[in-house]
């Protein structure tokens, strides 16, 4: 008999731009560069929308967000106004790869993947996300292994504490701190663990674009020139590359590498208050307008007559208020499609503040997922083609904003993240196109030699 | 395993029991639960073949349903049995047996429900072809204290779906994709919400 001792391990990286790896910064990553000199990569395209969750379940499970009923960090749970419900682990109902891999008694080790929070029983043993409460409760499987990567990390780190702060400083620090005891706990159970499929996943490079992408950015509209922060995501990739230089002398031939990003990253030009948009274009009624910046879900809403409103985020969701549907709803059913082909029209016809359009994209659920599960948002927006954010709290007396609401951010997330796959037979780097994060999951099934379930809905990268 | 339970509907024919439970089970479906719908004209000609619409044969009938919602609730399954089910005292003997139930009365005019009278179980009372129809030649019991009202004759099927949903949201029935209720508590969801609203993703 022939024991399959093919190994995968995967690197995930959140936020990375092609533009920047492959395209800027690359000679200065020299072991990223001798890697990529002998492997297959090349930008890969995200989810709709770009985003960590639920992006990174996607890729794990190649099934849509549609058909995973998980639309953001955030979900609509039942039709009434009370707003969102975090995602976690327990609502992902379609097989992982470590899902997969787990019952066919193949050991994993799975590392910080977002929406792995509550920790589900695998075999082998599993480090849960940022999205976990805090390190003082239970985020591993087993439980007892919490005591290990505590001890090993001196002290786990879920992510960075200060983010959207203009204490750059404490920021930058923080994101190395945290990326260094991923990486440690990381080697160490790559020597100390049985494990057939590894991944973990670091989000220090999601958080660095955020806090410091307008000081290397020239193009950036609040670029800061001459900043000593002007180098400071490319110092970070080249502590990554070696980080990642450490790691990557611990494999053999058998082991089959790939590093990805969820999605990519872009400047962020500025925010669109949508609900004030929506005020102005009549679709939302208040019954008094706050006198200061405020939260939706802090203003009292004339839900009789208000037909959409909006939620915030990198991306925009759009609601709305069905007749039949919501207990206020106000649109009669017939006349639904008629409205949200208004409400796209508009949207796609949104101008900055100088009269300039600026890409608006309009999505509806149906048209992009397979089958839309759970509750779906009416509208998906990406605004100025996600160069803007979409920002949801009503005050400002205006639908630009040059500030975030939830403090300084300098990036957006952009469609295209990065793949980069070496399976120890490719002796030279060759640049794909047309990859998805869907194609990651079969792609590591097949390597080894597990059955592709029917409906993972990307291809085998060949 | 997921919480097994029973909506119990109740009502007139005509009233709307079988067009809202063959949208509730394909909207738990979308939502991950193993379904089984128990529908009374199915039953009739399986489980409880030979039993007529006399108060007697009802009680059989219910206690029959009862019996084979409470097996499939205990392990896990969402069951939903359509039954107009119109004594009082049989539904609260299901509620019993069951558990874990969930009595949904599809509340209609007589009037409207002969006006549908899709299966012609209505014409076919009046005309004394079946004895003892509920709600035509023989009283219907309307539920004293009933879960959940749906108006049948206000609703759309849609919407009544859509309340019975909530209603099982609201009694942890259900749990739907993407709701954390059972997974956060209070305090863990406040210090999840301030680390993503720093974030920005809230």
């Amino acid at each position: 008999m022939v024991i399959n001792k093919k190994k995968v391990f995967v690197l995930g990286l959140d936020s990375v731009p092609p533009e920047l790896l492959f395209d800027r910064w690359l000679n200065q990553l020299p072991n990223i560069k001798r890697l990529i000199s002998q492997s297959r990569y090349g930008e890969m395209k995200s989810t709709i929308p770009a985003i960590t969750c639920p992006a990174w379940m996607s890729m794990m499970t190649s099934a849509d967000p549609g058909r995973l009923g998980i639309y953001g960090f955030r979900n609509r749970s039942s039709y009434d106004y009370d707003g969102l419900s975090f995602a976690n682990s327990k609502a992902v109902n379609v097989d992982t790869v470590w899902g997969i891999l787990s019952k066919m008694g193949k050991k994993v080790v799975v590392i910080g993947v977002p929406m792995t929070y509550p920790p589900q029983p695998v075999n082998g043993c599993m480090v849960t996300c940022f999205m976990t409460p805090d390190t003082k409760g239970e985020y591993t499987y087993p439980p007892e292994l919490k005591d290990e990567v505590e001890a090993v990390s001196n002290g786990y780190m879920l992510d960075v504490d200060e983010f959207r702060s203009d204490n750059k400083e404490s920021t930058l620090k923080e994101i190395y701190a945290m990326t260094h005891k991923r990486f440690r706990l990381t080697r160490h159970f790559i020597r100390s663990k049985e494990w057939d499929f590894f991944m973990m996943v670091e989000m220090g490079p999601d958080r660095i674009h955020h806090a410091f992408w307008k000081y290397f950015d020239q193009d950036h509209p609040k670029h800061v020139p001459g900043s000593k922060y002007q180098d400071a995501i490319l110092n970070y990739y080249k502590y990554l590359d070696e980080e990642i230089g450490e790691t990557f002398k611990l494999f053999n031939d058998d082991t089959m590498v790939l590093i990805v990003s969820d999605h990519g990253a872009k400047k962020m030009v500025g925010g669109i208050c949508i609900n004030e948009w929506l005020l102005q274009n009549g679709y939302l009624k208040l019954v008094h307008y706050p006198a200061e910046v405020t939260p939706f879900n802090k203003l009292i809403v004339d839900w009789e007559n208000t037909m959409a409103w909006g939620e915030g985020g990198y991306y925009g969701r759009l609601f709305m208020n069905v007749k039949g549907r919501e207990p206020k709803g106000v649109i009669a059913p017939q006349h639904y499609e008629h409205v949200r082909n208004e409400l796209i029209k508009k949207l796609e016809d949104l101008r900055d503040e100088n009269g300039n359009t600026i890409h608006t994209k309009v999505f509806k659920p149906e048209d992009i997922y397979s089958e839309c599960n759970g509750i779906p948002p009416d509208l998906i927006v990406y605004y100025g083609d996600l160069f803007w954010r979409s920002i949801g709290s009503v005050g400002n007396g205006t639908i630009w904003a040059d500030e975030n609401d939830t403090g300084p951010d300098d990036a957006n997330h952009s469609q295209y993240g990065i793949f980069i796959m070496q399976n120890g037979s490719d002796k030279e780097g060759v640049r794909l196109h047309g990859v998805t994060l869907y194609d990651i999951a079969p792609t590591i099934l097949d390597y080894m030699r597990v059955k592709i379930p029917e409906n993972m809905e990307g291809k085998v990268i060949a | 395993m997921n919480k097994g339970f029973t909506v119990w509907f109740t009502g007139s024919s005509g009233s709307g029991k079988s067009a809202i439970s063959q949208l509730l089970g394909k909207k738990l479906k979308e939502w991950g639960r193993n379904v089984e719908i128990l529908d009374g004209d199915v039953v009739r000609t399986n489980l409880c073949q030979g039993l007529d619409f006399r108060k007697q044969d009802q009680d059989i009938y219910a206690q029959r349903i009862a019996f084979v919602c409470k097996l499939l609730t205990r392990n896990g399954v969402a069951v939903i049995s359509v039954a107009i089910s119109p004594y009082q005292e049989s539904r609260e003997n299901a509620r019993k047996e069951i558990g874990n139930f969930v009595e949904v009365y599809t509340k209609c005019p007589t009037e409207v429900c002969a006006q549908r009278d899709v299966e012609g179980m209505h014409q076919k009372a009046l005309k004394g072809e079946i004895q003892d129809f509920p709600g035509a030649s023989d009283p219907y019991e309307e539920p004293l204290k009933p879960d959940l009202v749906v108006e049948t004759d206000k609703e759309t099927a849609e919407e009544s779906t859509n309340k019975i949903i909530n209603k099982l949201i609201e009694l942890g029935y259900l749990n739907p994709k993407g709701s954390v209720t059972h997974v956060y508590s209070s305090e863990e969801e406040d210090k999840i919400k301030e680390r993503l609203s720093r974030l920005g993703y809230i």
